[in-house]
């Protein structure tokens, strides 16, 4: 089983877009695949018309593997299944301070899913907390979208420092670009110095309307419109995200 | 949606479609229908129905092929696959999972295209408020060729469900069963029984140990007869395929029932006319000896894998020249003896050998003393000899056990083995079964010594033969390091069979063979 966490401090960045491609076209490629939405606004769920079980919670998601098993959905898409969001989840980090070893978490709580699915995507809420903290430890990857401007270099930044401080390990964090626009100088001079760089991914994601679309279709992009440039660029970043974890040895 | 959810399937009387079909009753959800497929459906499974038997349905469809359980219609494998071919095996298939999984179904015989029917499936989304996928029904029919039997119901609902969604599932499943339409549930079985149906395909129509169930009063003559009838329909089915090359085991099946042949012709004395008797002995045993070099080739070919992982992996390569040879060589046979099997000659020797069979045999007392006899005197008796025949050479075999008594202990086993699967019908089955499990293991250590005798003497003298050219230095190493490697291995074996005719010659093993002396029909 691979994890990969798609996060960022920062909110409207695409994380969710991304979650939501990936996660089908993983689904594609080594189903099943499983999506994690931890964000209480719940914006995956609501990209798969998904609503929680009425007694789904915050409570339950904490007790772990076999109460997540049974609160698990499928979409509309074959082999792609989704945890979704409650808004109890907004109390996730508190409630997390309540536990024995808050870090190690999530990464118990979905141990017995190991078997079901060969991968798990997380789609994280824009804050640095001790969820995050959990998912950091829980994942094989951690995806960090990034428009490309100086503020969000800083930010990518300051997530590696908080990486090292803590003594985890940022061999798992890779940034890629998103929303990237070729008409700004600041883009394009960005994504000239970093992208494929250390840390860096190099498949860049475009700015692209029909990702925007996506609220409408209620569907993965590349379920719907494959041929869009979004689409297209997600299908290379997924390629791009294999090769990289194919080669790169198991712990 | 999840595909390893268990669908529940049902049979309904009306295929004019679901709206109509829902017509007047009351259903909570919206129902969205998909483009209408056309699809070809093509059922495979081994000559010998491995899959069946083992309750598994393998279908390709759609450009996937699937393993399905029979029972509930669930998947448990799926690998895409983009033609159709007429055979394959499980190496070819692309998706691990579905690889292994088809590997413990059938290694060596192959999975054949069985049939393809035309079907046609509707689909449609069972819609929530949220217009969410709940559940999806596919209504399947099967267009082409018609299932021969008229009562089986027209279409097959599919009713496949969505994870998370079971109470929706189980509405749905009511307002399916509340229609004046509905005939009831079905499983996936009944569905692909019809397919096959439709293909004139019937499972478990062939097995290589024909089930003759023989009458314990009957005599013994008449009984071989019928041993020997069934023999010969599976010398029948095989031959046919032969030529076709599609996997080893039609020859093998093949040999094995002229050896079974041979065997009950050896073994049962004072039966048949001895001028027939002797002709016709002699006759199988040439047909058997046609085939050994094929047989020869087919095993080496087979072992391919094992040969070169035997020896170290600079040494490898050099081995192809080998085996391109014994392709070469394999298909040169294959040509002679799939002749053969065409000639006139053959048709003949057959045909005389059928109606020898069916014909009238009056026994007399000088030719044929035994004729009479009772079958399951006889049974017992024989295999009473053949039982305590191999108890006793395999007593005799020395410490260090010589090649000779490991060779003429294999053979008295198999003799034993034969009888044991002949008047099988005649005895309890559960004893049977553990008889012939201790007898199994005694045969698998003996079996393998004696393949690899066979192999290294080959090797060897292939070896021997070969051109002594600076070219051949390379091939000739591996050759030779093969011989070794396989002579030690077939010393551990040597090593072992002391332990393994023990657990043979063994109070519990006496009382099974006595229980089966006693409890026969
Ligand atoms: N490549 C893109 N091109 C155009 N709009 C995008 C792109 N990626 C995301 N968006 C839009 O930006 C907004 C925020 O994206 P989202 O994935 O929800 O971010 P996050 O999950 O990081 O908050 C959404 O309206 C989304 O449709
Ligand atoms: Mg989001």
């Amino acid at each position: 089983m691979k994890t990969i966490a798609l996060y960022s401090i920062k909110g409207g960045v695409g994380k969710t877009a991304s979650a939501v491609n990936l996660a089908y076209l993983s689904s594609v490629s080594e189903p099943p695949t499983l999506i994690c939405d931890l964000d209480p606004q719940g914006a995956s769920s609501f990209y798969f018309r998904i609503v929680p079980n009425k007694k789904y919670s915050s409570k339950k998601f904490l007790k772990g593997n076999k109460k997540i098993y049974d609160n698990i959905k499928g979409t509309d898409f074959d082999n792609l299944d989704l945890l979704p969001a409650d808004f109890s989840y907004r109390n996730l980090d508190i409630e997390l301070l309540e536990e024995k070893k808050p870090q190690k978490k999530l990464k118990n709580n979905i141990k017995e899913l190991n078997t079901e699915y060969p991968f798990i995507f997380f789609d994280c809420p824009p804050n640095l907390t001790l969820l995050s903290e959990s998912v950091f430890t829980a994942s094989d990857v951690i995806l960090v979208p990034l428009i490309p401007t100086t503020l969000s270099l800083r930010t990518f930044e300051q997530l590696l420092d908080f990486f090292k401080e803590c003594k985890l390990d940022t061999a798992k964090i890779k940034g890629f670009f998103t929303m990237f626009e070729r008409r700004k100088a600041m883009h394009r001079e960005i994504v000239e110095e970093y992208s494929g760089k250390k840390r860096f991914l190099r498949q860049i994601i475009p700015y692209n309307s029909e990702v925007e679309k996506m609220g409408i279709y209620r569907a993965p992009l590349n379920a719907v419109r494959p041929n869009v440039p979004a689409a297209i660029a997600y299908q290379e970043l997924w390629e791009e995200l294999m090769n990289e974890i194919e080669h790169r040895p198991t712990k | 949606m999840r595909t390893s959810l268990k669908p529940e399937y049902f049979s309904i009387s009306d295929t004019s479609g679901l709206p109509e079909f829902f017509k007047g009753v009351d259903i909570p959800f919206s129902l969205q229908a998909e483009p209408l497929k056309k699809e070809l459906l093509h059922c495979y499974d081994t000559f010998d129905w491995k899959a069946w038997n083992k309750k598994n349905a393998i279908v390709l469809c759609c450009q996937r092929l699937n393993l399905v359980d029979l029972k509930n219609g669930s998947e448990i494998g799926s690998s895409p696959l983009r033609k159709a071919p007429q055979s394959f095996f499980p190496e070819d298939i692309a998706e691990e999972k579905t690889v292994s999984m088809l590997k413990t179904l059938s290694r060596l015989r192959a999975f054949i295209r069985l049939g393809s029917v035309k079907t046609e499936i509707a689909t449609w989304r069972a819609l929530d408020e949220n217009q969410k996928t709940v559940a999806s029904i596919e209504l399947l029919s099967i267009l082409q060729p018609k299932p021969s039997n008229a009562q089986k119901p027209l279409a097959y609902v599919r009713l496949n469900p969505v994870r998370g969604y079971p109470k929706e599932l189980e509405t749905l499943a009511e307002c399916l069963k509340s229609n004046p339409a509905y005939s009831g549930k079905t499983t996936y079985q009944d569905f692909y029984t019809a397919v096959l149906d439709a293909v004139s395909s019937v499972p478990g129509s062939y097995s290589s140990k024909p089930s003759v169930k023989l009458k314990p009063g009957n005599t013994i003559q008449d009984s071989a007869r019928e041993l020997l009838l069934s023999t010969l329909e599976v010398i029948h089915a095989n031959e046919s395929w032969i030529p076709k090359n599609i996997d080893t085991e039609f020859l093998h099946d093949y040999r094995v029932a002229i050896r079974r042949t041979r065997s009950i012709l050896a073994q049962l004395k004072g039966i048949f006319p001895p001028n027939e008797l002797s002709r016709y002995k002699q006759a199988f045993r040439e047909l058997g000896k046609r085939t050994n070099n094929l047989r020869d080739q087919d095993v080496y070919l087979l072992q391919a894998e094992r040969f070169r992982n035997l020896l170290p992996a600079a040494m490898r390569d050099s081995l192809d020249s080998f085996f391109t040879d014994l392709r070469n060589q394999h298909k040169k046979e294959l040509r002679t003896f799939s002749k053969y099997l065409g000639s006139e000659n053959y048709r003949q020797f057959l045909q005389e050998w059928e109606s020898f069979l069916k014909g009238n045999m009056s026994p007399d007392p000088d030719t044929t003393p035994d004729a009479l006899r009772k079958t399951s005197d006889v049974a017992v008796s024989s295999i009473k000899k053949a039982w305590k025949k191999v108890i006793r050479h395999g007593r005799d075999i020395s410490r260090v056990a010589t090649d000779t008594e490991l060779h003429a202990l294999r053979i008295d086993c198999k003799k034993l083995r034969y009888l044991l699967e002949f008047y099988a019908s005649l005895f309890p089955a559960k004893t049977l079964q553990m008889v012939i499990r201790q007898l199994k293991t005694l045969q698998e250590n003996l079996g393998v010594f004696v393949d690899l005798s066979v192999q290294q003497n080959y090797l060897y003298s292939y070896l021997s033969n070969l051109e002594c050219t600076a070219d051949n230095i390379p091939f000739a190493s591996s050759l030779g390091g093969l011989v070794t490697a396989l002579y030690n291995e077939r010393e551990t074996v040597r090593m072992s069979f002391h332990d393994a005719f023990d657990t043979f010659d063994r109070q519990e093993t006496e009382e099974l063979f006595n229980e089966l002396f006693n409890k026969h029909r």
